[in-house]
């Protein structure tokens, strides 16, 4: 179970490291955004958490994409 | 609550839980089939037990002592971190950069490593037990989580979201006990992708609202975030093909 766990932790931290520390930091700006903005800036911290995280999820996989061409790349040679 | 709006409340969690369901049947099938049935039945009442102890501990006290906004905030950041790892493994799945998964395989692989350990006659099968407890506990866990994600939102949300996992449980284990083989038959990837993007939409739409942002229609742009993050994957796999359009099936651990 422990080793379960570990896995889960480490593949979240390690494997998709980028994406999870992306995330932390996506959070952090909506958060800092909340509380030192009005209340109209409060109103939208969803929507700048929203449009955060898409960005963030299509460049990692942008990324993903290429090092796997690399990869198909230079095992055809 | 009537049984209509009971129903499509509880199917964001019943498609969630059946593809746990899914797997932690599997995996008992297996050892039932290979070792016999005992010690994987006496593991998975075990597990439920261990899970039952844990949520009723552990979730009551936390319910209790942590505050509400508090509490959304914790579990928006969780859902949307685990939400988005679900979601960018179904994107590479579809766009060919790993394997899909394979129910049949996994049985298969499970099936050989079971025999390979051998088993003696008139000893209590503790590796079939323990293989079933940790499968069970595991995918119970996950359950558990969706059922907080989707429930999060106490009252009504929360009675649909125990509603729809119990009923994928007793469906999922029920068609497992009749075919006695794997769930093939469901489509896991599709649900997947389907429940990352949930979890996600769940994660944003809580988190947001735990530092004080109001929804517009509240509940009602759940929806809408949820077909933003699908159009968004479904450009993303749109832009895999186009990176690697002859679709090579590698290996990626670390893409």
């Amino acid at each position: 179970m422990f080793r379960t766990i570990w896995s889960t932790v480490y593949g979240l931290l390690v494997d998709d490291g980028q994406l999870a520390i992306g995330a932390l930091a996506a959070l952090a700006v909506t958060w800092l955004l909340a509380a030192a903005g009005g209340d109209r800036t409060q109103q939208i911290v969803g929507w700048a958490l929203l449009a955060m995280v898409l960005v963030l999820v299509v460049l990692n996989l942008y990324r993903a994409g290429l090092v796997a061409r690399a990869r198909v790349s230079s095992a055809q040679r | 609550m009537d049984p209509i709006t009971l129903a499509i409340a509880a199917t964001p969690s019943f498609v969630a839980s059946a593809v746990e369901f899914v797997e932690a049947t599997t995996i008992v099938l297996a050892v039932g089939v290979t070792r016999g049935w005992r010690a994987p039945l006496l593991g998975t009442v075990a597990a439920t037990a261990t899970l039952a102890v844990i949520i009723g501990t552990l979730g009551v006290a936390i319910v209790m002592v942590v505050p509400e906004h508090l509490l959304k905030g914790v579990v928006g950041a969780l859902l949307l971190l685990f939400g988005l790892r679900w979601l960018r493994k179904a994107i590479l799945r579809f766009a060919g950069i790993v394997a899909l998964h394979d129910e049949e395989l996994i049985y298969q692989r499970q099936l050989a490593e079971l025999r390979a350990q051998g088993l003696q006659k008139n000893e209590f099968d503790w590796v079939g037990f323990l293989v079933a407890y940790k499968a069970v506990l595991l995918e119970g866990t996950e359950v558990a989580f969706i059922v907080i994600a989707f429930g999060a939102a106490g009252g009504t949300a929360l009675t649909s979201a125990i509603a729809g996992a119990i009923l994928a449980g007793i469906l999922v284990i029920a068609l497992g006990v009749a075919l006695r083989k794997p769930l093939t038959m469901v489509p896991e990837n599709w649900l997947k992708f389907g429940v990352g993007a949930m979890l996600c939409s769940f994660g944003v739409f809580w988190f947001a609202e735990s530092l004080g942002m109001e929804w517009p229609g509240d509940a009602l742009s759940i929806p809408l975030i949820v077909a933003t993050f699908l159009a968004a994957s479904w450009l993303a796999i749109r832009m895999l093909r186009v990176l690697l359009p002859q679709g090579a099936r590698i290996e990626a651990r670390n893409v």
